[in-house]
């Protein structure tokens, strides 16, 4: 239900056409020239037929205006200058226009006010009745709460994939880092050994790279702690996995391992296909559930 | 649940002078305060005297039957901005509307009038009428928001007065000065009246663009934090919230009479929108009445141009 003036007209005039004496009173038969796409429409000339009776406007005027030396305070009516021509179509700036005009409007007005000494605008602590209700304006509170909302969703959702992102690099260059660490170590140790090669085997201690494990150090556990895995873990941490969805299949399954081996698992390589586990089915169900490869069977 | 306004709060150095241009001056009777002339429409004005001026403005809104719902809310908006209103029912469209309206508003005893008149469930067209014998003007109403929109977040008191502001186009001719003068009588609220309410905190803007009015209103929010009553430095810091309603009139006719009368003015670039419906229909028409053109010439132009006899065409037959 926009209002939408296609401005053909390129006579953009105000119509003088009739002169003031003239009271031609005429059915209006408009050109009708205008394209019509939208409601508002204007036509390209000025119809010849409009009648204009300048002199009984201003007889009106006069009749029903107030007397002169009114009050300001009764009118309380501002003219703001309007500088510039506003676009209709422009729908920013038409606001913008309006805008400005209020608030110069207000200004002009509060300096009036201040130099009568008048109260002007509303204390904070003054309450009565509001044109529009409480549940109202709750409602527009919740609609831009709303608003508010969506925004800040969206932008930690955008957050999120870009900080994914970022972390995929990240993650893809520590693996390029160690994959070339470990590739350079392994050529250090071949030049290492043709180099003693070369050199006949003789026992200078001098030559020997730092390889470094020599001090221990492999011998200790990875300092990363990995959560859900207890020390003597040996499937590292993978036994349960898939007992999500199948809990109820593997249940059966679980107990009787638990009930074989003790809790924890299987320990240890001992013998395996003996003549009494051949004919033992407790370990299976129907579908044989697709552990983890990692756990030794 | 409204506190009543103070009038000590509000009271403005305006004298209550006693008349004293005029000779016949009566003993102070009962009656005397009343020979203060409150100015209405028809008196001359008379600016020698020092007459205290009252607004006594009092407007009649109503609509016609078979109104929308959207129009119906504006016009119910209208009666909650304007604290100097009455409303009234619905009027019958047809039969002598104006006798009608003019009757009614002498009835209530109002000196103006808005109706909203709605045609087909689709136009609204909107009367500012003064009653006894003024003028009177017929609008288009397009582009209407009602202040239920919750996209209008602002909110002022009920009855407070507004604040008009013009654009200066208001002063280019001689129809926008008339339409300026009834609008300032109609949306004002009095000064005194008893269901107005003391700060100003909303503002009317009335604006000129494109040969149409448009009307905003405004609420002057100011924030809070000088805990002061008056809010003296926060000048800068003012923002208008919108309130709503909005809408933009584009003036059609202006009558010398209340509804009625000889015309004034007669907008001429104004196209009803009954027009413009009915060029988009022939426009429509137009479309298909040419297909069938088109389909006719085509035939035409095959027969008189015929192909040459194609050599594949049996080839697949059986």
């Amino acid at each position: 239900m926009g209002p939408r003036s296609k401005d053909l007209s390129l006579l953009q005039v105000e119509n003088n056409v009739e002169d003031d004496a003239d009271d031609v009173i005429d059915d209006a038969s408009e050109e009708e020239e205008s394209e019509s796409e939208q409601e508002d429409v204007k036509l390209m000339e000025p119809s010849k037929t409009a009648i204009y009776n300048r002199e009984g406007l201003v007889e009106k005027l006069e009749d029903i205006s107030w007397p002169e030396n009114v009050d300001w305070m009764h009118k309380l009516c501002l003219d703001i200058d309007q500088e510039k021509e506003v676009d209709v179509n422009d729908d920013l700036a038409r606001e913008l226009a309006f805008y400005t005009q209020a608030l110069e409007g207000t200004r002009l007005a509060f300096d009036k006010f201040q130099s009568m000494g008048l109260p002007f605008l509303r204390p904070p602590d003054y309450y009565a009745e509001m044109v529009k209700t409480d549940a109202h304006m709750q409602k527009v509170k919740g609609k831009l709460l709303a608003q508010k909302r969506q925004i800040e969703e969206a932008e930690e959702r955008r957050k999120a994939r870009e900080a994914k992102r970022i972390a995929k690099e990240v993650q893809a260059e520590k693996l390029k880092e160690r994959a070339k660490q470990k590739k350079q170590e392994i050529e250090e140790v071949k030049k290492w050994r043709k180099q003693r090669q070369q050199s006949g085997f003789k026992d200078g201690k001098d030559s020997m790279p730092d390889l470094g494990f020599e001090d221990g150090k492999a011998f200790e556990r990875s300092s990363k702690k990995r959560p859900g895995v207890s020390p003597g873990d040996r499937s590292g941490g993978k036994a349960k996995q898939g007992g999500g969805k199948g809990n109820n299949k593997n249940k059966k399954n679980r107990e009787f391992r638990d009930s074989k081996f003790g809790f924890g698992g299987k320990k240890g390589m001992k013998k395996q296909n003996t003549a009494e586990t051949t004919n033992d089915f407790r370990a299976f169900n129907k579908g044989g559930a697709a552990g983890n490869k990692k756990r030794k069977r | 649940m409204g506190k009543k306004r103070k009038h000590s709060e509000t009271q403005t150095a305006e004298p209550r002078k006693k008349d004293e241009g005029a000779p016949e001056r009566p003993k102070r009777t009962l009656m005397g305060w009343k020979d203060k002339d409150e100015v209405s429409q028809q008196t001359e004005s008379t600016p020698d005297s020092p007459q205290v001026f009252r607004n006594k403005e009092k407007v009649m809104v109503t609509c016609s039957r078979r109104i929308n719902y959207r129009y119906r809310h504006l016009m119910l908006n209208m009666v909650s901005l304007l604290p100097h209103c009455k409303k009234d029912n619905k009027v019958e469209s047809r039969s002598s509307k104006g006798a009608t309206l003019n009757e009614l508003i002498e009835l209530r005893g109002c000196s103006s009038a808005l109706f909203f008149e709605c045609r087909k469930h689709q136009d609204l067209y909107m009367w500012m009428a003064r009653c006894p014998n003024g003028p009177s003007v017929k609008f288009l109403v397009n582009a209407v928001h009602t202040m239920e929109e919750l996209k209008l977040t602002g909110n002022h008191l009920k009855g407070s007065r507004p604040l008009l502001t013009f654009s200066s186009n208001f002063e280019k001719d001689a129809h926008w000065k008339l339409l300026k003068e009834m609008i300032i009588q109609i949306f004002g609220t009095p000064k005194e009246h008893r269901k107005s309410k003391p700060y100003h905190d909303h503002v009317f803007v009335f604006s000129i663009v494109d040969d149409h009015i448009w009307f905003r209103n405004y609420q002057i929010s100011v924030p809070h934090n000088e805990s002061d009553k008056m809010v003296r430095g926060g000048l800068d810091k003012m923002t208008l919230v919108e309130v709503g309603p909005r809408f933009c009139l584009n003036p059609i006719k202006i009558f010398a009479g209340s509804f009625g009368g000889p015309t004034l003015y007669e907008n001429p670039f104004y196209v009803s929108p009954n027009q413009i419906r009915a060029l988009e229909k022939r426009k429509k028409a137009g479309k298909y009445a040419k297909k069938v053109k088109a389909k006719t010439r085509r035939k035409m132009h095959e027969q008189s141009n015929p192909l040459e006899p194609d050599e594949f065409a049996d080839m697949w037959r059986e």
